[in-house]
């Protein structure tokens, strides 16, 4: 639907008087409705973005908590600030929540915030499911903290290992508690991925063929994938099996009636390594961009970039009995998992070498992001190591449950993924909030951050060595770990001091930092085209892209799409591939019913821990919330004009 | 004063649209992987427990019984035939013929229902007696849970053209369900084959 050939095409100048108009009556259309009720029934990916990285912080911020007091308690031996119940309830939260309650939905909340911005689409392709996704995981958040507080806190470990989390040797609902929590934050992070999936192929703006795609939004796109291969692994573990065996008897994992103990290990692992990757491929779509704004110029190796994304999210779903070698698993087997697990180590190597050729060849400005993402650089690097260390069988079993893992871990998940995250906090944080993070702040954020980590964790390499073994709540003096768990100790302190100056950062910048204008970086992206914070309508106009810096394009005048209507949400629906105008979609108002369906979610599955009826009950007025959405969104505003068929050879 | 140049006017843009060109497709297509997904994983599970025994289904366990589940898959083979008539009916815009051959899915929908609850006893083990009947019972009772939807999706779907006036993007919605449909039925072929048909040759 070009303008017509032969004509040139209509060049637009419009007064302020003009912008000013159509932007008023866009943010009336597209706004969430004020007050209370507004906020219950919130669609804006914005609004619930939003929500959603506050709330996956405040998750960061619990979880850390509960790791000091595990620190407390280890900085010197046989003490007694937490007794073996308490720690057990401890490190099986922090587990926890940091993977399903942080670190999943923070990276998904990016993607709900930045993906319809970035590729210049006025939504998310299901704003109703992307509430409902939301609403889902805060009623997740809210059942394990409060389990937790009533003592019933989850105490079998992140990864909840049969037969000990069954229900002959975890009776009581702890166990429970963790596996429906699990059902919620699966179903959330399956309603983002399906919307970041969907926004990515059919709402780009036009001229963003699939060679145009900002790299974080490839990121975002692989992992959607990632999750929608994952998650139902653990969905399926958790609710259809373990949980079936601890409410209703089924014998999935009872080795008396021809269970297996190790299904487990294979189905949550079959889950759990790729989660590692859906952490860190996100943050890896950060580190690019601001790589390349910080370096003043574009990436080196786009297409390797994109290239090593796909790979590392395909071999990741090829390594996950490297967790389970320490169980009797066929040699021709363990060979090919540590083989895989070595592999993996390419395509991340070639995404940290054209980072390091973008810099070297780039005009550095050492900004708080780009020192985020040269810590990452170092400290991942460090983790990438001993990863390649554990991917061997012999060294494995050595190390296997001792705290040269944990150290292990969290070099990987802490420089991997929670470094570029702040790096992408203090990056998009004026795009959010209109506002800049104080700079002096944030680099002693970072400084304490990155020292912090390094004291922290680095001793536990040696102390896995010397063979203290993972969650044990307390050790003899006679072992010799005190002084190194006391060094921990230390740097987990540190860790907190800079959170504490993050969080005063954010709060002080956020009630009154620097305006930061549209575009305070200088760059080269679609979602710097909009206003800080971005509008309800995100765009006043769609770009049209050509190229993949759209901001950095020297032209004079901007090409755009005009004629979406002003009176009812209309978004552009474009071609898969070329992103070709196809047709508009109405995009529904704001509704209540995604945060009732969740509701009614939740009495589904936290009934089932109690009995089977409950379910019946959640079942039935999930059937009236259903019905009640459907009958909404039957509903069309305005002329309708249907698609001709179109010849398949046009493609998709 | 900002220069901007029309390189589209998408004012004239189809509002409904089939297939792959609409978002809900994909939205389904999407639920459609994700389900199709779980229930391979719950197979693959029954096979690696199936390597805890010598025999399968485990000695002095029944084989399941076959008539009820055969009958209830000729059925559902059949009712592809209102589906898909909606589908086309939905795709010529003809609100009258959607409306009959919606009517048709959803009374074809109600014997299968029915009949799915003995075709659950038709396993012939109970979910709590060893880790066969599990597995089955949980692919069985998974694949019900998409059954229910899918038939809750056609009843609200038929209802409502008979309770207002509808849309002409509700002709998409029809066609999508109808392709949900096609997924729910498709993907029961072979859980019929390998819960019911296969512990016989196995």
């Amino acid at each position: 639907m070009s303008a017509p050939r032969g004509q040139q095409p209509a060049t637009v100048t419009l007064a302020g008087d003009d912008l000013a108009r159509d932007s008023a009556t866009l943010e009336a259309l597209w706004r969430d409705c004020p007050g209370f009720w507004g906020w219950l029934t919130a669609v804006d990916h914005k609004s619930i973005g939003k929500r959603y990285i506050i709330t996956a912080f405040l998750m960061f911020l619990a979880g850390g908590i509960e790791a000091a007091l595990m620190r407390a308690q280890l900085a010197r031996p046989e003490n007694t600030l937490l007794g073996p119940d308490q720690y057990n309830q401890i490190f099986t939260t922090h587990g926890t929540t940091m993977m399903f309650l942080f670190a999943v939905p923070m990276m998904t909340a990016m993607g709900i915030y930045f993906v319809p911005l970035m590729v210049g689409a006025r939504s998310i392709a299901f704003p109703r499911l992307n509430a409902f996704g939301y609403w889902t995981y805060l009623v997740g958040v809210v059942f394990l903290y409060v389990c937790l507080f009533a003592n019933t806190g989850p105490d079998a470990g992140w990864f909840a290992y049969t037969p000990l989390s069954g229900p002959a040797y975890s009776p009581g609902h702890r166990v429970d508690v963790w596996a429906q929590l699990v059902t919620f934050t699966e179903i959330a992070a399956l309603a983002a991925a399906v919307n970041v999936i969907v926004t990515t192929f059919k709402m780009r703006a036009p001229g963003m063929s699939l060679n145009r795609i900002p790299l974080f939004v490839w990121a975002q796109l692989v992992v959607a994938f990632m999750i929608v291969f994952a998650m139902p692994a653990v969905a399926t573990g958790s609710t259809l099996m373990l949980a079936a065996d601890r409410a209703v008897n089924t014998h999935w994992f009872n080795a008396a009636e021809g269970g297996d103990a190790l299904l487990w290990q294979h189905i949550f692992w079959f889950f759990g390594h790729p989660e590692v990757y859906i952490i860190f491929l996100p943050a890896l779509g950060f580190v690019t961009p601001i790589v390349e704004t910080f370096s003043r110029r574009k990436v080196v190796g786009y297409t390797a970039l994109v290239l090593a994304n796909i790979t590392t999210a395909f071999f990741a779903f090829g390594l996950w009995v490297h967790h389970m070698f320490a169980t009797p698993i066929p040699e021709l087997g363990q060979s090919l998992f540590t083989a895989a697990s070595m592999l993996i180590a390419i395509p991340t190597g070639v995404q940290i070498f054209c980072w390091i050729a973008t810099m070297w060849s780039g005009r550095l400005r050492l900004a708080t992001p780009l020192l985020f993402v040269l810590g990452f650089i170092f400290t991942f690097v460090n983790g990438g190591i001993t990863g390649v260390m554990l991917a061997s069988v012999a060294f494995d079993k050595q190390a296997h449950d001792t705290f040269f893992v944990v150290a292990h871990l969290h070099y990987v998940l802490v420089g991997g993924a929670v470094m570029p995250l702040f790096g992408a906090f203090y990056y998009w944080f004026p795009k959010i909030t209109g506002r800049l993070l104080g700079e002096t702040l944030g680099k002693w954020h970072f400084w304490l951050f990155l020292i912090g980590v390094n004291v922290a964790f680095f001793p536990m390499h040696v102390l896995g060595l010397n063979g203290m073994p993972r969650r044990v709540y307390t050790y003899l003096a006679a072992t010799g770990w005190g002084p190194l768990n006391l060094v921990a100790s230390l740097g987990a302190t540190t860790i907190a001091l800079s959170v504490l100056l993050f969080v005063i950062n954010a709060v002080w910048s956020w009630m009154g930092g620097a305006p930061a204008g549209a575009d305070p970086w200088g760059s080269s992206g679609l979602e710097w085209a909009a206003a800080s914070p971005a509008p309800s309508y995100n765009f006043l106009h769609i770009p049209v892209v050509t190229s993949r810096h759209p901001l950095w394009d020297p032209i004079a005048e901007r090409p755009v799409v005009t004629g979406l209507s002003t009176t009812r949400r209309e978004v552009l629906i474009t071609t898969t591939f070329d992103a070709r105008p196809d047709s508009l979609h109405q995009h529904p108002d704001a509704s209540i019913w995604p945060l009732y369906l969740a509701l009614c979610m939740g009495v589904t599955f936290i009934g089932s821990i109690f009995t089977p009826y409950l379910v019946l009950v959640g079942l039935a007025l999930s059937l009236i919330g259903i019905a009640g959405w459907g009958w909404t969104g039957t509903r069309a505003s305005g002329p309708e004009r249907v698609a001709t068929p179109r010849p398949v050879t046009e493609g998709l | 004063m900002k220069a901007l140049r029309t390189e589209f006017d998408v004012s004239e843009l189809p509002t409904v649209t089939f297939g792959h060109r609409s978002l809900m497709w994909w939205g389904t297509l999407g639920f459609m992987v994700i389900e199709g997904w779980t229930i391979a994983l719950l197979v693959a599970s029954y096979f690696y427990l199936r390597q805890n025994y010598e025999a399968w289904p485990p000695l002095r366990t029944p084989y399941p019984r076959l008539l009820i589940p055969t009958i209830n898959l000729a059925i559902m083979l059949v009712s592809f035939v209102p589906v898909y008539r909606a589908a086309v009916a939905a795709k010529r815009l003809d609100e009258a013929a959607v409306k009959r051959w919606l009517v048709a899915s959803s009374v074809i929908a109600l014997p299968i229902l029915m009949l799915r609850w003995w075709e659950l006893w038709a396993i012939n083990t109970r979910w709590d007696t060893n880790a066969y009947g599990s597995a089955a019972w949980v692919i069985v009772g998974f694949h019900t849970s998409l059954l229910l939807l899918d038939i809750a999706d056609t009843w609200g779907l038929t209802l409502f053209y008979f309770l207002k006036k509808m849309p002409l993007k509700a002709f998409s919605d029809t066609a999508d369900n109808s392709f949900y449909w096609y997924f729910t039925v498709g993907i029961w072929i072979p859980i019929y084959l390998i819960v019911y048909v296969g512990p016989r040759v196995f």
